[in-house]
């Protein structure tokens, strides 16, 4: 048994990607990065792929920031401060530094070709690459030794997608023994999983690298005209010339299927948001085993007040975070972040509520998401006429209404 | 080669060591043109447009693979031969954008030979 410090996992420097942008999350994104939207009330996306690093043992971990950044890199400076720099751990936010151009990152090969510095400085043995934009737990160990006993040079974590959603993925295809022989980024006709008609193989955006096959390709790729990007340009200029391996991915959701998430549009997001408020939600948040981390802000208990007939301070079917007075009003089937004040004889039903809003007296509030700082003021109706709604916020495909952060009535 | 001119960009803070490349190279039927430090290779880059960089990297100041780098971000496809004394630099990432890494040598075939190879590769 090897100790840890002269074990494999401290071989592994782990780099995150988490510059994405998450248009299709807008107005959550208006003030933030994708991985810095709040998620399941008192969680942000990237606490996922980072509890899931830190639970796995990686503990030397770069993430690479980018776009509207502030918000990510205070979250993580507050609630990640965890780990030791005696016992030679980091974990550290890395803006575009421009050592190498006067450019930001163009793509995902290319933030980690400007980084190049960091992993002459660790001298890995392999990286861990992450994407920061996904929900789902997997401890990463299994997949490096994967990838050690197949001598890889990259190893990429797959998960079985229906047809129809794989063309939004990298979609792989494999020989027996679990080598890589194609792969297509966003393909319009996605490859079946041989003997399982209506599936494909979609990537997860997580690949461990051997350091020098990583060095050599986005190297490699810098020098040409291409979209830097590991799906599109890396991955496909690796085929047939370097050893590639697909590993299954292994869920630690301990559910019967497998969870994996990539909460791209307001409607996923919504959907995947109110599924935790279920009885037995998909995600499982209650396993000690496998705990999410993330920054806790010192706020009072729940609190509800006023009991009556019209008057009464109710939470029903909800998950209400630290800080929530509930005061006089209804919460029914509802996520709530820390600090969010209802006020009397309102009645919010299916939503998701982010930090420090206020929901004025009267209010009725019906599947909406409004985002931190807005004070809906009273008497105020959102969700029970589309149109009006339309004319004043977004609504989606599904009807259900954003609202940004701030908003000013 | 073909009638045209190629031209190339010598970088290296030893005159003796650019005479003698100037001499070589231009016997080749090269234009040739020279820096002697890294912030003058950049400059050269910008404004004699060369289709291939020679560049040492023990300089003076700013070394050859910080100049390299910020060449590339200039134009990412202009080759570069790193010409060095030392081959440790090999190790180093940064050196690997390079498109060929050459150990200084008395006998220049090996350097001539990559010269003209990633020449042709640009026909």
């Amino acid at each position: 048994m090897e100790s840890y410090f002269s074990g494999t996992l401290s071989k592994t420097l782990t780099m995150i990607l988490a510059g994405g942008r998450g248009e299709r999350l807008y107005p959550l994104t208006q003030p933030r990065s994708k991985p810095a939207v709040p998620f399941g009330g008192m969680y942000r996306i990237i606490d996922f792929t980072l509890s899931n690093t830190i639970n796995s043992g990686f503990r030397r971990i770069y993430l690479l920031t980018q776009y509207k950044s502030q918000s990510l890199d205070e979250h993580v400076r507050k609630g990640w401060n965890i780990l030791s720099s005696a016992l030679g751990e980091f974990l550290y936010a890395v803006p575009p530094q421009q050592r190498y151009r006067d450019k930001w990152y163009s793509g995902t090969a290319d933030a980690i070709f400007q980084n190049l510095n960091l992993l002459g400085k660790h001298k890995p043995e392999y990286v861990l690459i992450l994407s920061g934009d996904h929900i789902y737990k997997m401890d990463y160990s299994k997949m490096l030794y994967f990838h050690i006993d197949q001598e890889a040079d990259v190893t990429i974590s797959s998960i079985p997608v229906p047809v129809e959603e794989a063309k939004r993925f990298g979609v792989i295809g494999i020989n027996e023994k679990q080598e890589i022989i194609s792969f297509e980024e966003k393909p319009e006709n996605p490859m079946e999983i041989p003997g399982r008609p209506g599936w494909a193989l979609g990537s997860m955006g997580v690949y461990i690298f051997k350091t020098s096959a990583l060095a050599r390709e986005v190297s490699w790729d810098a020098k040409r005209n291409s979209s830097h990007d590991f799906g599109k340009d890396i991955i496909p200029h690796m085929l047939g010339k370097r050893k590639m391996v697909a590993f299954a991915f292994e869920d630690e959701n301990r559910k019967t299927s497998s969870y994996w998430r990539d909460i791209g549009t307001l409607d996923s997001y919504y959907d995947a948001s109110m599924n935790l408020v279920s009885v037995d939600p998909d995600f499982n948040l209650y396993d000690d085993r496998w705990p999410i981390h993330t920054y806790h802000p010192q706020q009072p208990p729940v609190k509800t007040v006023w009991q009556g007939d019209e008057r009464q301070g109710q939470i029903i079917e909800s998950l209400v975070c630290n800080g929530v007075i509930v005061s006089g009003g209804q919460v029914i089937r509802s996520i709530l972040s820390p600090g969010v004040r209802v006020n009397s004889f309102s009645r919010i039903e299916d939503c998701i509520i982010f930090n420090n809003v206020d929901i004025g007296r009267n209010a009725q509030i019906r599947r909406a998401i409004i985002d931190k700082d807005v004070k809906i003021p009273e008497g105020t109706k959102i969700g029970y006429d589309k149109d009006a709604d339309k004319k004043q916020y977004v609504v989606t495909k599904n009807g259900v209404v954003a609202i940004p952060k701030g908003y000013f009535y | 080669m073909t009638d045209k001119k190629y031209k190339l960009l010598i970088v290296d803070d030893e005159p003796n060591l650019r005479m003698l490349y100037e001499a070589e190279f231009k016997s080749e039927g090269y234009e040739v043109t020279m820096a002697s430090n890294g912030p003058e290779a950049i400059k050269m880059v910008e404004k004699e447009k060369p289709d291939l960089v020679i560049m040492d990297i023990r300089m003076p100041g700013m070394d050859g693979i910080e100049a390299m780098g910020e060449i590339l971000g200039q134009d990412n496809q202009l080759p570069v031969i790193i010409n060095s004394a030392y081959s440790h630099y090999k190790e180093n990432f940064m050196s690997w954008s390079a498109d060929a890494y050459v150990v200084k040598s008395s006998n220049l075939d090996e350097l001539k030979a990559k010269v003209k190879e990633l020449i042709d590769s640009k026909d």
